[in-house]
């Protein structure tokens, strides 16, 4: 019994510190959802209290009347869907010709993958501009998918990569021996077993689209078409509307990959770090 | 060689005559990622030895290496030049070291802690935009409550403007940054740090290794290859972070926070020069190639087996 209570108290400097970077990590968060839930009076004054001196739930009533979030979040939503499937369709080709396969070019398209990483945005915004008006897909949301993945791919591609090459050699030989063809082998075999790192490119293609914010206010005019993240940055700097509000949205447009990642969290963490980290 | 675990790729593929399979299912990604960023990159580039109006409809002029004249003689350029760097090492050296130091403690047992994993982590599914709209809030002046705590920690007689103060928005801008990207390293980190055998630190502390003798001897060798590439993922994405620092503070007060792709973009969005808007990304392209290939360079030679 003693024992037990001084190895607790042993561990009390570990608890203390965990408990303090959990705060320091948590506390913009509270901030965010206490100012959307009190009256702008109690924001607008120095220094403003740790605690809520008054509940105001519906602001988030008024915040879906007086702010499009509605329709910027059906865009936002479609976008980040349409990268995620995009996304996952190419990187499992991509990673698949990669990790089973050698072939002259190999080493090359790898690095030239990688080299995709170093592309600054703000170089590529105007020539994608021109080539996407030749398409006919500015102003649309496909255009924003298209974009979006192409970012995403690369790194989907090495995250599945590092996933399929710890699959057993045997296995597949196997289903080869048995007559399975090589695509079959990928779709009954290596998918199957790769499926966090399917999540993990998947959750990752789906932040890319919900986040973006360069290539979406540059490419859509049409306000029926704008994405939350362009609708949002108005907001920044400018008085007009009530903070509670604005805030409001903030935590509207949040919660969605915040959910998402908390159900996912498992095979995220073992699907971004099952190839990657053995590097 | 044939038992054990081995990967796909040494196994299954030994054909005397090559397979055209790999490069029908390579062919979508590469010709995707061709046409939208290959392709683009290329136009970029070339603009920056023409001379393009945006507006007026003149066909663009070859003018050769005029706009890169320009910007070796271009104060603004250099400057924010020495901005990138600063920044990124910054960034860097915060994040990683934070990373570092929670993975450690989380690679700790105790109660609670998935659930403590679960909070640390949060950041890292924040989106940018709506951290900007929060850390605006927090750094604000007027009303923000990081004055609050900087007023008790420090003897500051009045307000500080975290954010208009030239000498300080570089500062809040990798203090916000620092929270949201450290969570995705850390994670990393932390399963890093799980997959070093425990029998390591066993047989240390027999041998009477203390905790830091164990840390540089068989921890730090242990991550050493995902330390190594998260820190050249997080600084090739550093040189090229936009959005976080475009929508925080635009580059400004005064330039302190304009960093080269920040500059790309005001020169040819807000200025609407765009063939020197092109000339300076392409700049930022070289820096960024410069320092993969350092990074690669330095990884050979310290460490032979690594590629």
């Amino acid at each position: 019994m003693n024992r037990t209570v001084l190895r607790h108290f042993r561990r009390l400097p570990l608890y203390a510190t965990v408990l303090v970077v959990c705060g320091l990590v948590l506390f913009p968060i509270y901030w965010m959802l206490l100012t959307s839930i009190r009256p702008t009076k109690y924001t607008m004054t120095y220094p403003p209290a740790f605690w809520p001196e008054e509940v105001r739930w519906t602001a988030y009533l008024e915040l879906f009347q007086t702010i499009p979030i509605g329709t910027w979040l059906r865009n936002t939503f479609l976008v980040s869907l349409g990268t995620t499937v995009v996304c996952l369709t190419l990187s499992i080709l991509g990673a698949y010709a990669l990790s089973s396969f050698r072939w002259r070019g190999r080493m090359l398209f790898g690095f030239a993958l990688l080299g995709t990483q170093m592309l600054p945005e703000a170089l590529l915004v105007i020539p994608i501009f021109i080539i996407f008006r030749q398409l006919g897909l500015i102003d649309t949301l496909q255009g924003l998918v298209s974009v979006d993945a192409a970012f995403v791919v690369p790194i989907g591609v090495w995250i599945l990569k590092g996933f399929f090459d710890t699959i057993p050699t045997e296995v597949a030989e196997a289903a080869l021996v048995d007559g399975c063809s090589r695509m079959g082998v990928l779709w009954r075999i290596v998918l199957p077993l790769s499926l966090p790192a399917l999540v993990a490119v998947a959750v990752v293609a789906f932040f890319e689209g919900w986040n973006e914010y360069m290539f979406a206010s540059t490419f859509i005019t049409t306000n029926t078409l704008k994405v939350a993240t362009v609708g949002l940055a108005t907001f920044i700097g400018e008085l007009a509307t009530p903070v509670e509000l604005v805030l409001g949205a903030a935590t509207v447009f949040t919660i969605a990959p915040v959910i998402f990642y908390l159900i996912m969290q498992r095979y995220i963490i073992s699907g971004l770090t099952g190839g990657a980290v053995k590097g | 060689m044939a038992t054990g675990v081995q990967p796909l790729k040494t196994g299954a593929d030994a054909p005397s005559h090559p397979s055209l399979t790999p490069y029908w299912l390579a062919a979508p990604v590469a010709a995707y990622i061709g046409l939208i960023l290959l392709y683009p990159i290329g136009q970029g580039i070339y603009t920056s030895f023409t001379q393009t109006e945006l507006l007026s409809g003149v066909p663009p002029r070859f003018v050769g290496l005029a706009n890169y004249q320009r910007m070796f003689a271009d104060v603004a350029f250099w400057r924010a030049v020495v901005t990138t760097i600063v920044y990124t090492v910054l960034v860097v050296t915060t994040v990683m070291g934070t990373a570092l130091l929670t993975a450690l403690l989380m690679n700790n047992r105790f109660r609670g802690r998935t659930l403590a994993r679960g909070i640390i982590t949060l950041p890292w599914a924040f989106p940018e935009v709506a951290a900007v709209l929060i850390w605006t809030w927090i750094f604000s002046q007027q009303f923000g409550v990081l004055n609050v705590f900087a007023r008790w920690l420090l003897p500051i007689p009045e307000n500080i403007g975290w954010l208009t103060d030239p000498n300080l928005a570089m500062f809040s801008l990798v203090f916000m940054t620092i929270w949201k990207l450290f969570p995705f390293y850390s994670l990393v980190l932390l399963t890093a740090l799980q997959a070093v055998e425990q029998e390591l630190y066993e047989a240390a502390k027999i041998d009477g290794a203390g905790p830091l003798a164990s840390f540089r001897h068989i921890t730090l060798p242990g991550i050493s290859p995902t330390l190594g590439m998260m820190t050249l993922l997080i600084t090739i994405w550093s040189f090229r972070r936009f959005t976080s620092i475009f929508l925080l503070t635009g580059g400004g007060p005064a330039s302190a926070t304009e960093t080269l792709v920040i500059r790309v973009y005001n020169t040819a969005f807000r200025f609407y020069d765009l063939s020197y808007g092109a000339t300076l990304g392409a700049a930022g392209l070289v820096l960024a190639l410069v320092i993969t290939l350092l990074y690669f360079w330095g990884q050979r030679r310290w460490n032979p087996e690594a590629l």
